[in-house]
């Protein structure tokens, strides 16, 4: 049989349960791909998307059992070949994960784009030390969205509220529990854009942006920017004709955590400076115009605080 | 017993509880031999990647990867983290003031071994009184024979307490006022020095006024030890004298290989006033009025 470890079938033979999820799972399904996109298409569109787009593209690289115990993925036609000879990996972070993960989340995580590392790295913490097995198979459900999956691994998991060292962090914490996310603050940068390595969309070359959550108008948080403009799918007969129905920043998780930040250190980086923060002046230009949605303009704190 | 006695027991008492137990005694340059026969008696930190360190690291040693010791900060490739941050580390890492640490990274090229004596000097700015290094790094542990351990060790934190030697520290006005008072050391290779060549990240070529060259890879055995310490102190005396007490600061291109000429003259040799310039030519390049000489 030719690449073995790519016929879901063969493996469930042994691992019956874990095959079945992980047919379901947005690893292998990676629909969360297709859904993050395709409410910017009349229902014409999403057709030829599902056909000409998602299967030759989004589904060419994700990802079969092999792709993570045995080789790396072809991505664009390239792959690293096989991580350990021909033996089984259970788990090696550096490759398993990095190989697909390795263009921004992981080289992030390590502190490669600068600044520090995490500081879960710095600890010797690895994918898996928050990331389930579960999470990466899949439960069984067939999820349409990463954030449908409730056991994702969440900071207070770990890091209670309320059981801070210092009186800072606890009233930090405590007043902006309610509209900020961790990330907001603790995310320390550098991290890479999309448009940091892939040019010829836009002449932007934004870095670190915070705003409005798009999908919790109630939180700021980290924002990544979703490199679809108006043509992206043109070659495909696409228009878009529902474009700005969605923003092109995306919350992001961002996985380079430290305990200290500017923002952490002095208030006045945000309720002052805003610096980092997403503005009229440093919106994508020509893009969605739900995007104005997201400028967030936090206000100064009161002399008398 | 009288009370005047008692007073001077209880005070001496005192005193010798305030008073840090020494370092146990490192060269500064450690070899595989020493460093097995040693493990029980220092720290031993790994410096490289979490995922190296998992593959096999020297038994024993705890993982603080080069990259908590030095950062990427406002466009500059290897500067010191802010000293809380470094606290913090070294607290994570159970790392005190007399704790006898023994830094193994890599050495299969030169920014490897660099890390090694950058992450040392870091160490010695922190205020972390005793540091060495294992030559030859893991490579030569590796090819020594010796045991190899994929049990990862926790530290057990403590508050690091130590006093911080900025004096080991140099800033880009501190270096370019002390030309033609202090030696500068550039250790970059010649055809750098002189600025046949130069790194993208750096924005003209050529050396500071008055600099001397102290190549770093002259430092080096091919299997990645360092040289004889008397060939290596020949080639320090001959770019800056044998005045032990005269003030020197080495700089690179970027302030990671630097390190190693800094690591063996102050450490290894004995010169009293060595500094290190993190930014190095990637920091005074790309200000247009710093004067370079070919």
């Amino acid at each position: 049989m030719k690449r073995p470890s790519n016929n879901l079938s063969l493996c469930g033979e042994c691992h019956p349960e874990i095959a079945a999820n992980y047919k379901k799972s947005l690893h292998y399904t990676t629909i969360g791909q297709r859904n993050r996109v395709i409410r910017r298409m009349s229902a014409d569109e999403a057709k030829i998307f599902d056909e000409k787009v998602f299967e030759t593209s989004c589904r060419s690289c994700h990802a079969s059992c092999g792709d993570c115990h045995v080789k790396s993925p072809a991505i664009g036609g390239v792959s690293l070949g096989l991580i350990s000879k021909h033996k089984f990996v259970r788990k090696d972070e550096g490759k398993t994960c990095a190989y697909c993960h390795g263009g921004r989340v992981y080289p992030e995580y390590t502190g490669e784009y600068g600044g520090n590392a995490d500081v879960h790295y710095q600890k010797g913490m690895m994918c898996m030390d928050c990331h389930t097995m579960d999470e990466l198979h899949g439960d069984g459900k067939a999820y349409q969205l990463k954030e449908e999956v409730r056991d994702r691994p969440r900071c207070t998991d770990c890091h209670e509220p309320g059981r801070e060292n210092k009186l800072t962090a606890r009233v930090g914490h405590l007043k902006h529990s309610e509209n900020a996310s961790c990330y907001a603050c603790h995310s320390a940068g550098e991290y890479r854009q999309c448009f940091n390595c892939h040019g010829g969309h836009s002449e932007a070359k934004p870095g670190f942006y915070i705003g409005t959550s798009p999908r919790n108008h109630r939180e700021i948080t980290t924002l990544r920017i979703i490199p679809t403009v108006r043509d992206t799918f043109k070659p495909a007969g696409i228009q878009q004709a529902n474009f700005d129905a969605l923003p092109n920043y995306w919350d992001s998780p961002i996985h380079n955590i430290r305990k200290r930040t500017e923002r952490t250190r002095n208030c006045d980086v945000c309720h002052e400076d805003r610096k980092g923060f997403l503005t009229m002046e440093t919106l994508l230009k020509g893009s969605s115009r739900v995007n104005l949605e997201l400028i967030k303009k936090p206000k100064p704190i009161p002399v008398s605080q | 017993m009288g009370k005047t006695k008692s007073k001077i027991l209880v005070g001496l008492l005192a005193l010798l509880l305030c008073v840090p137990a020494a370092a146990f005694a490192a060269d500064t340059v450690v070899s595989a031999d020493w460093l097995q026969a040693n493990l029980s008696k220092v720290a031993t930190v790994d410096i490289r990647k979490v995922e190296d360190y998992n593959a096999g690291h020297v038994p024993g040693a705890i993982n603080v990867f080069y990259g908590v010791w030095a950062i990427q900060k406002a466009g500059l490739l290897n500067e010191l983290p802010a000293d809380d941050d470094l606290r913090d580390s070294l607290s994570a890492a159970g790392i005190e003031p007399t704790t006898t640490v023994v830094v193994v990274g890599s050495t299969a090229n030169m920014a490897e071994k660099a890390n090694n004596t950058r992450v040392g000097w870091t160490l010695k700015y922190a205020g972390v009184g005793s540091v060495a290094v294992l030559d030859g790094g893991m490579e030569k542990w590796v090819a020594a024979g010796k045991p190899v351990s994929k049990d990862a060790v926790k530290p057990k934190a403590k508050p690091y307490r130590g006093a911080f030697n900025k004096a080991v520290l140099a800033s880009k006005a501190y270096i370019l006022s002390s030309i033609g008072k202090a030696a500068i050391v550039d250790v970059r290779e010649p055809d750098f020095y002189s600025g046949a060549k130069k790194l993208d990240f750096v924005a003209r070529p050529g050396h500071l006024k008055g600099a001397v060259n102290l190549p770093t890879a002259a430092a080096y055995n091919d299997d990645g030890t360092f040289k004889p310490m008397a060939d290596l102190e020949a080639m320090a005396k001959k770019a800056v004298g044998d005045d032990k007490g005269k003030e020197i600061i080495v700089y690179c291109d970027s302030g990671r290989v630097a390190s190693i000429w800094w690591y063996l003259l102050s450490q290894s040799m004995g010169y009293t006033n060595v500094k290190l310039y993190d930014g190095s030519a990637q920091d005074f390049a790309k200000d247009p009025s710093v004067p370079l000489e070919p």
